[in-house]
């Protein structure tokens, strides 16, 4: 990591903390003027500009790869600005629809990174379940009027400052993280700062055929697995029927555990929300 | 052929997804309405599960896929088991204020009186303002309804 990114991400990590807290409501609830309000999406936003810097631009010069990231950063952008939209409104109905913001821009994502089906997935149970849920207890319970504690934040300096500080810290971590080495990486560091793709560990470490840490090694990476077939990325699986063998081959056990917590999520839910028939018939 | 995804771009996803986990937490610590906390942690969960999409598409393997599967139903569950949560903690208390819940704290943790510091030193702004409501003009003189007989029924 150089200097410069570091200088990069400590300003950016810096003036979106600085931004976003003049945006959160005030600790005791007091009206914030118009101005503070547009000083702080403008550190917002520059907070943003630079945190999307900190990403590498992917190889720009095919037309197709222009393409994907420019979708990259939009659907970068529109998570993290939807995010602190989300964290910072006053009424809980734009929060909930910042929300639906994030969790599309996050499809956008998973699009990009060869998930089409969680993406649609996403789409389905975030923004068409969760959120029309949670507009429906935001109508049952909501106060007439802007709520107190709508426009009261606990504490937000100390809550600004841990998040930001672990935000930071992560890019921090993350932006040492080093990949297989190619055949240019002549004085390679150990691997202890790499991060070594899983179907590449034998050919890192040299272990021979027979070796029992590589007979393991297979056991694990067995080719249901994989996200491509023979290990040739020029050669993908199709989304849902790769998905759908890895899962209800290695993952069977997963599926009905899923299962079981969904039941047992239903009869909880009902016995939450009507107490009273518990008593009556005790 | 390489994996034309790299490190960089995985360090690009995981970037988002970390931003978005500060996020969450940022929401869950400093917001109080307990319907916007839970929002919060869901925007953890969020970027949570874009991280291990980008591990596994970096690994080459279906287990970031799965896992993520898992926690969208997690996070169904979770989702209808709180919002019952939060509908019977409304009608005990009117309230979705989360520090009106202060007295089940740990023995030893001082309270904090912010819902009253709030109430006193935040009047709502009359003039026009961001965070104002709009005023809506008066409809005009209300109209003589004529009683029917099934609206007299209905009284």
């Amino acid at each position: 990591m150089t200097t410069g990114t570091l200088i990069l991400a400590t300003l950016g990590v810096l003036l979106g903390a600085t931004g976003t807290f003049l945006l959160l409501p005030h600790r005791r609830g007091e009206a914030k003027t118009r101005t503070v309000y547009i000083l702080g999406a403008v550190f917002a936003g520059l907070g943003l500009l630079g945190f999307l810097s900190l990403l590498t631009p992917p190889a720009l010069s095919p037309l197709a790869d222009l393409i994907a990231g420019t979708f990259f950063y939009v659907f970068a952008a529109g998570a993290i600005g939807c995010g602190v939209m989300s964290v910072t409104s006053r009424n809980p109905v734009y929060s909930a629809l910042w929300f639906t913001g994030v969790v599309i821009s996050t499809a956008g994502l998973f699009l990009l990174v060869d998930a089409q089906f969680l993406a649609a997935g996403t789409v389905i149970v975030y923004a068409g379940a969760i959120i029309v849920t949670f507009l429906f207890v935001i109508m049952l319970a909501q106060m007439e009027g802007k709520a107190v504690y709508d426009r009261a934040a606990r504490s937000p300096g100390r809550a600004v400052f841990t998040s930001f500080l672990l935000l930071w810290s992560l890019a921090y971590c993350l932006a040492g993280v080093r990949g297989t080495p190619g055949a240019s990486d002549g004085n390679a560091p150990g691997p202890e700062a790499r991060l070594v793709r899983g179907r590449e560990i034998a050919a890192f470490y040299q272990l021979h055929e027979g070796n029992e840490a590589r007979v393991a090694l297979d056991h694990a990476l067995r080719p249901t697995s994989a996200l491509f077939a023979d290990n040739d990325p020029a050669k993908p699986k199709p989304n849902v029927a790769g998905l759908g063998e890895a899962l209800y081959a290695d993952h069977l056990l997963t599926v009905e555990l899923a299962g079981s917590i969904l039941f047992a999520a239903l009869i909880a839910a009902v016995l939450i929300a009507n107490p009273r028939r518990a008593d009556a018939q005790a | 052929m390489t994996d034309p995804f790299t490190i960089e771009l995985l360090r690009n996803y995981l970037l988002v997804g970390a931003a978005l986990f500060a996020l969450g937490m940022l929401g869950f610590i400093a917001r109080r309405n307990l319907i916007v906390m839970f929002l919060s942690a869901e925007m953890m969960l969020q970027g949570v599960a874009l991280s291990l999409v980008a591990f596994g598409r970096y690994h080459g393997n279906w287990s970031g896929q799965i896992f993520t599967i898992v926690i969208l139903t997690v996070a169904a569950c979770e989702a209808s088991i709180a919002m019952a949560l939060v509908v019977v903690l409304y009608n005990r208390r009117s309230s979705l204020d989360v520090t009106l819940w202060q007295d089940v704290r740990e023995a030893g943790v001082s309270t904090s009186d912010l819902a009253d510091e709030a109430a006193e030193a935040a009047p709502i702004d009359d003039e026009a303002g961001v965070e104002s409501y709009p005023h809506l003009t008066p409809a005009g003189v209300e109209p003589a309804h004529p009683i029917q007989p099934w609206t007299e029924r209905r009284r």
